[in-house]
């Protein structure tokens, strides 16, 4: 059993919590699934765990903005456990759900060590509707992001109505010179996507997916690592099998980037919190 | 206190949606707008302070950084602004969740009749816009009057202060639920009775009813709890449980079918059992993977030593037609509920559609209640919320557009799910009840939703009678059902499961109880939406995301508990006995008291005459047409026909990857936009094996004769399934079948003997293709009044039937998903091959319909030659020697060559000469036609010599190869070149009809 705990949230519509568990699992964390109300009633404490997912899905069905009532419950009931977790040196990760669960929250972007006050959005996509796709991001190296380090390029899905990240300008100005912005949605050959749809795939400002805060061990973004988390999730598989067996090779079934993003931040709580 | 809350994005934010309205008003009416924005409205019918009117407002409904709110209207410029809120009883998602989040921050509890209305106010900018203009965007865009009320306000009339004016859709009904006594002294009474009540009895059913109510011995008993003529709830439950929705009637109806042009006649005595149960029990018995059939709400089948996957279809035509979304979006999540319903509980794993609709850009005189386009785009957004916010992968879908849809549409939604084989150390395909089991209704509550189903859209509505008969489904609620039932099944809490769909209570605690033999059920102990409800109301609604359980009353705290902690409502109705007897009370009086064995004792059977006129007699043919000489243009032209173009715009709409299970996606290829021919799913995330998923349509050949039609769907649905790679020993099948009505009727129904006729050949084919293929029927359903009365141009009506359709589902277990294979070409240099005879069989094609043609040549299935070359495929790659492989389907050869090339963005050249065929002396032939059994299969070089062993004295043929250069190139029989386009050129033509969707 690793000493290395994820606590994955479930329970009103969320529900990325089985693969995101098990992606964990992978990346050698020992990972539960619990219902946010087992956390409010005390059944589970924050205290057992080093990583707190905010996991995929359609908490309270996304109604009144996504990730909105989400926040005003986990604030209502547990604002205050949730800073303290945060104190203790812990990690929290927010994917697309969750992100938007933790910019509500205002657990990012953390401005001034700020918790608690919403100053960046994500909102409706420009194209208008949902949208699931696969996307490029570019990593930020100089980013302070536990989850990314190590990492160049990733390739992952999207699956969101709201994703388009927005703030007002000098907000993503602070974002930017204090590389907060972690992940960038890029063009095919590693160049800026510069808003382009698809490869923006939500009209998102300056690009973004994900950020983290000052510290690093918050981080939130729209595309889902969890999603790939078996190299024939990827969707070019069956191709890039032909072409490595063509050469004499066989496929690479080693941890893919979705797992590797997990393993950084496990490694990390191994090394810092256990 | 009432207050109206309005928000709207920032005044310099981009609206995204109301750039949608903008966009369809003008492609949908040609109506110019210079701009739209979206206000939303939260009506808020509690007493709340100031301060919490605050406080909710800036923490729930407001986003500081987007958004900006006022408690009076917001100003907003528009020249017209429309008002869109639901009528009272349709279900408000958005409306219940704000009352969770207000009574969360505000930790208080809002009283019975305290609420939260949600509304929506579009403001239209556009100089020359018009009243009119402004109505029809309201009535043909943004509203459904089924469901919705609005209000149009130009500038002038407007007032800032009141804006909208505060509209409480809540709905009281001032009744006092009461039992009506129906009297029996005769037919005609009970029938004349039954017509007023909209009790919908079948008047042949009627004296079986009156018999058993007029009998002594019933008689006496129902004296001893104070019952004498049958009550309105016992006719309701015996009319719920006798409908051709819930006992298939049609099915296991008696069939005398006749050719008319032999006079040979054959007696069918059933249907159901005759093609469907015998030929599958069959296969039971050869299959041990056959796990559960034909009794519970899905059918299971083996998926790993610990795992059973379960599979059913659905169709939700009738209410989707009315309003498109609520009955897409009821359709998938009412679908979900029976794989969570089957054994002790399954846990949803994969959905998919099918969209059968008329033409989107029709522009005749007949006028549908919804304009297909319209339809469709409601259809597709409803699957889209339903499996989207219910966190289950839509992994296949198919979209088809035919006249005949327009009459009623079709839509088909699929669902899958997988449990452990144990739960608790007992079988989890098997359950039942015992007497002293507690009966619990659990998920949602109870309203007039869907009593009576559309027999209700006549009614009148007043401003608070509910919109009873058109329901919109409530993912959310129903995905905190799912989690918390299915840790309740592992916890080994759940004795019997089942879901409350057509019939609501009536069905499912009235199947139920037939287990353990009876059950007593305490009506007033039901939870409901609204006070008002009759007794029998309660017991037939078919309000949503209900599931009935049987708990052991030992277990019942801990079963509360769960649902308490996963916020979920549980509530004990009753116990199941073993007495005999459905007993229902309401306070203490007993309204039902039914013996549980009359519906399965002495019922008439139906009967139909069914005619056969052979497509010859009906005086089809093949058309005299000669080979055209521009098949570039021809190629180019097919692509982009409706039936046959991309329509990614769909696909992308649908989370086809949430579980992180996805292995082959719908869309693939090197730019991930050309349709795989089947999903596959790792549905078990450690293990290696995969379920593969595919579907198909091909109503198009019924016009020459069903039974072709059933076998080549059929065929078909194997074929997708063989090309990913699956085992052709290990498939299931799900049929669907959506019928126009067969009763002959002299006036509106003429025809009603051919088209019987066509569903006795249909089966049959269904029988003999399954055996043929060993494909035991793991599920099925039947739609059987596919046919609409559409108002023409002079005030007339016109009915309009569909299609003799059956969407047939293949499901198949892939030993190891590393082996899969998608359709997309891989590797310049590589070889091109044709497996399986092209014959002269346009007949029903895509070709013919292009110009206008039906045919007589309708392919037909060798089901035995077929199934060895199937073996050979398998074989082919299970040895991983093949780099793609893809069916032939519709449109053909020329089609799907073309598909190939597309996926792999690879040029490819192939030679007509060489396709194995059987007396085809034309191009346009080996084409386009739509031959049954086929594939191309691209392959590398290396693997030329043992691929081609594989495949001796089969047919199989090398054609041309993958190229490198981006070109199309076809030679013709005669050697010359007939086609050489960019591939590329061929994807613009493939993707420009709808191409601008998203």
């Amino acid at each position: 059993m690793s000493n290395v705990h994820a606590l994955i949230l479930t329970g009103y519509g969320l529900n990325c919590d089985n693969e995101t568990a098990y992606a964990f699992e992978l990346a050698g964390a020992a990972a539960s699934r619990v219902h946010i109300n087992a956390l409010i009633n005390g059944d589970v404490s924050l205290k057992d765990s080093q990583i707190m997912v905010f996991g995929g899905g359609f908490g309270w069905g996304d109604d009144h903005g996504a990730g909105v009532i989400q926040a005003v419950r986990m604030k209502t009931n547990l604002g205050d456990k949730i800073l303290e977790f945060i104190d203790a040196g812990n990690l929290v990760l927010g994917i697309c759900n969750g992100f938007q669960t933790l910019v509500n929250l205002g657990l990012l972007p953390g401005l001034d060590h700020d918790y608690t006050t919403r100053s960046v959005a994500l909102t409706f996509n420009d194209c208008g509707n949902f949208r699931d796709d696969w996307v490029l991001l570019k990593v930020n190296p100089a980013a302070p992001c536990v989850f990314t380090s190590g990492l160049d390029h990733l390739e992952l899905p999207v699956r969101h109505g709201e994703g388009k990240f927005y703030a007002d300008e000098s907000t993503i100005g602070r974002l930017v010179n204090s590389n907060q912005v972690v992940v960038q949605y890029a063009m095919p050959d590693g160049s800026p996507a510069l808003r382009r749809f698809p490869y923006n795939p939500n009209g998102s400002a300056h690009d973004i997916a994900g950020i983290c805060d000052p510290s690093g061990r918050i981080f939130g973004l729209m595309p889902h690592p969890e999603a790939f988390n078996h190299y024939t999730n990827h969707p070019d598989w069956t191709r890039t099998k032909e072409n490595i067996k063509r050469r004499g090779n066989t496929i690479d079934t080693g941890p893919t980037v979705g797992v590797r993003m997990f393993q950084n931040a496990v490694e990390y709580a191994r090394r810092a919190l256990t | 206190m009432t207050c109206r809350l309005e928000i709207s994005l920032k005044p310099d934010l981009f609206d995204a949606e109301g750039h949608g309205v903008r966009q369809k008003a003008k492609n949908y009416f040609g109506i110019e707008l210079t701009g739209v924005r979206t206000v939303h409205v939260v009506t808020i019918d509690a007493d709340l302070s100031t301060d919490q009117l605050k406080t909710i407002q800036s923490e729930i409904f407001t986003n500081p950084v987007t958004q900006i709110s006022s408690y009076d209207p917001l100003a907003i410029e528009f020249d017209w602004t429309i008002w869109v809120g639901y009528r009272p009883g349709v279900r408000d998602n958005p409306g219940s969740t704000a009352v969770e989040a207000v009574e969360d921050i505000l930790g208080i509890k809002f009283g019975p009749d305290e609420a939260v209305y949600t509304s929506k106010r579009y403001c239209l900018k556009g100089p020359a816009l018009t009243a009119e203009d402004a109505d029809n965007i309201a009535g043909e865009l943004l509203a459904n009057d089924i469901i919705q009320q609005w209000k149009i306000f130009s500038i002038d009339e407007w007032n800032p202060y009141e804006g909208i004016g505060v509209i409480i859709p809540r709905v009281i009904l001032d009744h006092t639920p009461t039992v009506a006594t129906i009297p029996v002294d005769s037919d005609s009474t009970l029938k004349r009775i039954s017509d007023e009540r909209g009790l919908a009895l079948n008047p042949a059913d009627i004296p079986t009813i009156r018999s058993y109510f007029l009998d002594a011995k019933v008689q006496a008993a129902r004296a001893s709890v104070g019952l004498s003529d049958p009550t309105d709830i016992e006719l309701e439950y015996i009319s719920q449980a006798r409908s051709d929705h819930c006992n298939h009637n049609t099915f296991r109806g008696l069939f005398r079918y006749m050719d008319l042009a032999t006079n040979e006649t054959d007696v069918v005595d059933n249907l159901f059992k005759t093609c469907i149960e015998v030929p599958t029990l069959t296969l039971k018995e050869q299959k041990p993977w056959v796990v559960s059939v034909l009794w519970d709400n899905a059918g299971a089948g083996l998926f790993d030593n610990h795992h059973y996957y379960v599979i059913t279809g659905e169709t939700h035509n009738s209410p989707s037609n009315m309003e498109a979304y609520g009955g897409a979006i009821t359709g998938i999540v009412g679908v979900y509920r029976d794989p969570l319903g089957t054994g002790k509980g399954s846990k949803l794993v994969m959905g998919s559609y099918g969209f059968c609709v008329g033409p989107r850009d029709y522009n005749g005189e007949l006028k549908p209640r919804l304009h297909p386009r319209r339809l469709l785009d409601g259809v597709i957004e409803g699957v889209r919320d339903g499996g989207n916010k219910s966190g289950i992968p839509t992994t296949f879908g198919q979209v088809l557009f035919h006249h005949g849809y327009m009459g009623k549409c079709l839509v088909f939604v699929t669902a899958l799910g997988i449990m452990p084989s144990l739960v608790n150390g007992e079988p989890a395909e098997q359950k039942k009840t015992s007497p002293g089991e507690l009966v619990i209704m659990c998920g949602g509550r109870v309203g007039k939703d869907g009593i009576h189903g559309v027999t209700a859209s006549s009614e009148t509505f007043s401003e608070h009678t509910p919109a009873g008969h058109v329901q919109i489904g409530d993912p959310y609620t129903q995905k905190k059902m799912h989690d918390f039932l299915i840790e309740a099944r592992d916890q080994g809490l759940i004795k019997f499961i089942t879901d409350n769909g057509g019939g609501g209570l009536s069905s499912s605690v009235g199947e139920s109880a037939r287990f353990s033999n009876g059950c007593e059920i305490q009506l007033e102990k039901v939870p409901l939406k609204y006070e008002g409800l009759d007794q029998w109301e309660i017991w037939i609604s078919e309000s949503q995301e209900r599931m009935t359980v049987a708990v052991n009353p030992a277990h019942l705290e801990r079963f509360l508990e769960l649902s308490g902690m996963h916020a979920v409502e549980s509530t004990v109705i009753g116990q199941y006995t073993d007495s005999g007897k459905l007993h229902i009370t309401y306070n203490g009086q007993t309204c039902a008291y039914i013996d549980i064995d009359l519906l399965t004792s002495g019922f008439p059977q139906w009967e139909f005459d069914a005619h056969w006129q052979t497509p010859e007699n009906r005086g089809l043919f093949e058309p005299a047409l000669n080979d055209p000489k521009d098949y570039e243009d021809l190629l180019k032209d097919l692509l982009s026909r409706p039936n046959i173009c991309s329509k990614e715009w769909i696909t992308r709409q649908y989370d086809h990857e949430v579980q992180g299970a996805s292995v082959i996606k719908p869309l693939v290829g090197a730019d991930r936009d050309v349709n795989s021919d089947a999903a596959v799913i790792r549905p078990v995330l450690d293990s290696q094996k995969g379920l593969a998923f595919a579907q198909a349509l091909l109503p198009s050949y019924s016009v020459i004769d069903a039974y072709h039609m059933t076998s080549c769907t059929i065929d078909e649905a194997v074929r997708r399934l063989v090309a990913v790679g699956a085992d052709l020993d290990h498939i299931g099948g799900v049929d669907n079948f959506c019928w126009p009505n067969i009763q002959f009727h002299p006036q509106n129904n003429p025809d009603g003997k051919f088209k019987a006729a066509q569903l006795v050949r249909s089966c049959r084919a269904l029988r003999e293709i399954c055996l043929a293929y060993e494909i035991p029927l793991l599920s099925g359903k039947d739609s059987m009044y596919v046919d609409g009365h559409l108002p023409g141009r002079y005030g007339e009506t016109h009915k309009v039937s569909a299609l003799e359709t059956l969407q047939f589902s293949t499901i198949s277990v892939i030993p190891d998903i590393k082996k899969c294979v998608t359709m997309d070409s891989k590797m310049p240099g590589d070889l091109v091959y044709i497996l399986g005879t092209t014959r002269n069989e346009l007949g029903g094609s895509e070709y013919y319909e292009h110009f206008g043609y039906v045919g007589l040549n309708v392919p037909r299935v060798f089901p035995d030659e077929f199934a060895v070359l199937y073996r050979a495929l398998g074989n082919a790659i299970d040895k991983e020697l093949v780099a793609s492989a893809h069916g032939i389907f519709r449109g053909g050869l020329g089609i799907h060559l073309a598909m190939v090339a597309m996926g792999g963005n690879l040029g490819m050249q192939v030679d007509l000469g060489l396709v194995p065929a059987d007396q085809v002396d034309r191009n346009d032939v080996i084409l386009f036609s739509e031959s049954a059994g086929r594939f191309i299969v691209t392959i590398d070089p290396e693997n030329r010599e043992i691929f081609e062993k594989i495949f001796k004295g089969l047919a199989c043929a090398c054609v041309g190869n993958v190229t490198s250069g981006g070109d199309f190139t076809i030679k013709g029989i005669d050697n010359t070149t007939l086609i050489e386009v960019p591939v590329q050129d061929l994807k613009d033509a493939w993707k420009r009809p709808f191409g601008d969707l998203v």
